[in-house]
């Protein structure tokens, strides 16, 4: 067991981010390579500064709000949540005084943010259960929510025990060694991180980050990088 | 399908694939957002109508052999064999997409349909079966640009024909020729439809703007486009845009033709002539008191009907509303965004095909109908022949007792000295 901890809180760490930072960059590259054959084809009445209402498409989803106002909701809490996610993860790495601009504790969100997440992650896998969503759907579309969910929710669960459930065998001081170690190239796992009983959490869910981290280039996901450019074509 | 033939059309495939082909092709995360977009699955409701599915029918082709996740792993993204079966279900989805782009509003990313179809139209090509008539009618454009001075003293003759028309619209001034053809220096070339309805009311209109005008030789359709054969479109395009230089025009006017106008605005690159459409023109015009309309000449509702390639694709939005506000006493809006406005289910080189699809061209635009009828208006004006031959269809099939108007022959009938 204790080598299958090893493995897939070391090797497979820097194998994933590899992948996703070379994979990423590599996507982009050839896309950025590519030849641009046809015209600017812009959706009429355009809009100006283009660049502007470009970025305001790409983060605020003026057309899925319009559309459908529900799945808005969820789409922007599930972005937000992801974006604070995001911040809740660097400070487990290092104190960050420009994000303690509002002091919080670590991890912020109070256990919310992972919670919230699920939330959202359901609402989008069950909304493809029923046509014409399920008719358009494909197996890496529903591969890639569960995957998003199974990582949401074993991290979040580790968030929890230690705030709702007053379990606090594993602390932000040993997510932070073991993530300096790791960014430091001298990985550490020390007991205090493996032996305890909700290890099995951690590894779970860092397991699944590896995976989708790794699954991340090759994937839709890529949209987080391309939606912007997309944006722009449609604006001009 | 023999494998020679599998590498040809793949090879036509990669030929499709530049940057902004990839980003729609690589984006898409069937979110379903686009499932209320298009006029056809709206009217009928059936799944392979939806935006989304009409290109996820040629990006399976695409993972499965542009993507190595597709090779490896097909399945998970339902990679897809270009297979005469999939050629079938392409045909299919490409046939029935008219190329509005009313989807590209709905969608998050602003994914382009009618460019992914492209791929489509180009495999059917390949294959040999695609709509043949479409094909003959872009063939014979390309001859025509090829053999000009085999039909130039015709021409020049049929027009001469035409002129007393135009002079019961509008009395040129003495030695003034109604309509010039092939005038070196002129400011503006006019590039018609074939038919005098294309021809009258717009020379009319120059005639009464004191406009340096001369006719093109040729008509302004592109079946190339239609048909989605890029060489053809090319050539058509080609025809009009060497005669501009040659003639030295400042700017080309296109009829109301949706297509041609949006190809020629967008395709021809930068040229040292700009490109108009007529209603843009006509506007211009009126703004700048070079014509006079004798004012609300039209009695009762009217509304107009946006043609997708003019207005959400080409951006001619406010200038046919500027010339109905003088004409109509009573103008309704169908929509209140032009850019949400219905397609009217003609386009894509659907009316084109003629009696062949006229069954569905009208099943699948009973939202259209729908949507003028809740105007109340009588006269439903537009400025594209292929909406005009639509609507025209639609409001026999559905009743909808309006009189369908092109807008530039309601300016020519209201011209005043």
């Amino acid at each position: 067991m204790a080598l299958i901890y090893y493995i897939i809180l070391v090797p497979m760490v820097y194998a994933a981010f590899a992948v996703f930072f070379f994979g990423t960059a590599i996507r982009l590259l050839k896309l950025g390579l590519e030849p641009q054959r046809a015209p600017q084809m812009p959706i009429f009445p355009v809009r100006r500064p283009r660049l502007f209402w470009a970025l305001y498409d790409t983060f605020l989803l003026p057309t899925v709000r319009r559309h459908n106002p529900v799945f808005w909701f969820f789409l922007m809490l599930f972005h937000l949540s992801f974006f604070l996610l995001i911040i809740g993860h660097l400070e487990l790495i290092d104190d960050y005084r420009w994000i303690q601009i509002i002091p919080h504790e670590i991890f912020l969100g109070n256990g919310f943010i992972g919670f919230i997440l699920s939330l959202c992650l359901l609402f989008f896998l069950f909304r493809r259960f029923v046509s014409p969503n399920r008719d358009l759907s494909i197996p890496e579309d529903y591969y890639l929510l569960i995957l998003l969910f199974l990582t949401v929710l074993f991290g979040s669960q580790m968030d929890w025990a230690r705030r709702w459930y007053e379990y606090g065998n594993l602390s932000i001081t040993e997510y932070r060694n073991y993530l300096q170690s790791l960014l430091h190239f001298r990985p550490v796992l020390s007991p205090d991180l493996t032996e305890p009983g909700h290890s099995f959490l951690l590894v779970l869910h860092v397991f699944f980050a590896n995976l989708l981290l790794i699954f991340f280039p090759f994937s839709q996901l890529m949209h987080g990088f391309l939606s912007f450019a997309l944006n722009k074509l449609r604006r001009g | 399908m023999d494998p020679q033939m599998q590498q040809d059309l793949l090879k036509l495939f990669r030929s499709k694939l530049d940057r902004n082909m990839r980003l729609y092709l690589e984006t898409c995360t069937r979110c379903g957002v686009c499932t209320e977009a298009c006029h056809v699955y709206a009217s009928l409701g059936q799944t392979r109508y939806l935006a989304a599915y009409r290109h996820e029918l040629v990006r399976r082709i695409y993972k499965k052999y542009f993507k190595t996740r597709g090779k490896w792993w097909p399945s998970l993204g339902e990679a897809k064999e270009l297979s005469a079966g999939a050629l079938d279900e392409l045909k299919e989805a490409a046939y029935s997409c008219t190329g509005c782009r009313r989807c590209m509003v709905y969608c998050p990313f602003g994914i382009d349909t009618q460019m992914i179809l492209s791929i489509a139209k180009l495999l059917l090509i390949g294959a040999h079966t695609e709509p043949e008539i479409l094909t003959m009618l872009a063939d014979m454009s390309v001859a025509k640009g090829e053999s000009l001075e085999l039909f130039k003293e015709s021409y020049k003759t049929g027009m001469k024909n035409l002129e007393a028309e135009v002079l019961k619209k509008w009395k040129s001034e003495a030695g003034r020729t109604a309509i010039p053809i092939d005038v070196p220096g002129a400011d503006l070339l006019y590039v018609a439809l074939a038919g005098a309805h294309s021809i009258v009311p717009a020379a009319a209109v120059f005639n009464a703007a004191k406009e340096n005008w001369t006719q093109s030789f040729f008509e302004a359709v592109n079946f190339g486009a239609f048909v989605g054969d890029p060489l053809k479109t090319k050539l058509i395009m080609d025809r009009i845009v060497n005669e501009a230089k040659r003639l030295q025009v400042k700017e080309i006017c296109i009829c109301e033709c949706g297509t041609a106008f949006r190809i020629m605005k967008q395709w021809a690159a930068k040229q040292p002539f700009k490109v108009s459409s007529i209603t843009e023109v006509q506007a211009r015009y009126l703004r700048e008191g070079r014509i006079q309309l004798d004012h609300k000449t039209i009695n009762g509702p009217v509304t107009y009907h946006d043609p997708c390639q003019i207005a959400r694709n080409g951006g001619v939005i406010d200038e046919p509303r500027a010339i109905l506000r003088q004409l109509a006493n009573d103008f309704r809006e169908m929509a209140p965004e032009p850019q949400y406005n219905w397609f009217c289910g003609g386009g894509g080189g659907l009316v084109a095909l003629g009696e062949e699809n006229l069954d569905f061209r009208m099943k699948s635009s009973r939202v259209k109908a729908d949507q003028i009828k809740a105007t109340g208006a009588k006269v439903l004006v537009t400025a594209c022949e292929n909406c005009h031959s639509q609507l025209n269809h639609l409001n026999d099939h559905y009743k909808l007792g309006v009189e369908v108007k092109f807008l530039s022959s309601l300016v020519a009938d209201a011209l005043v000295p």
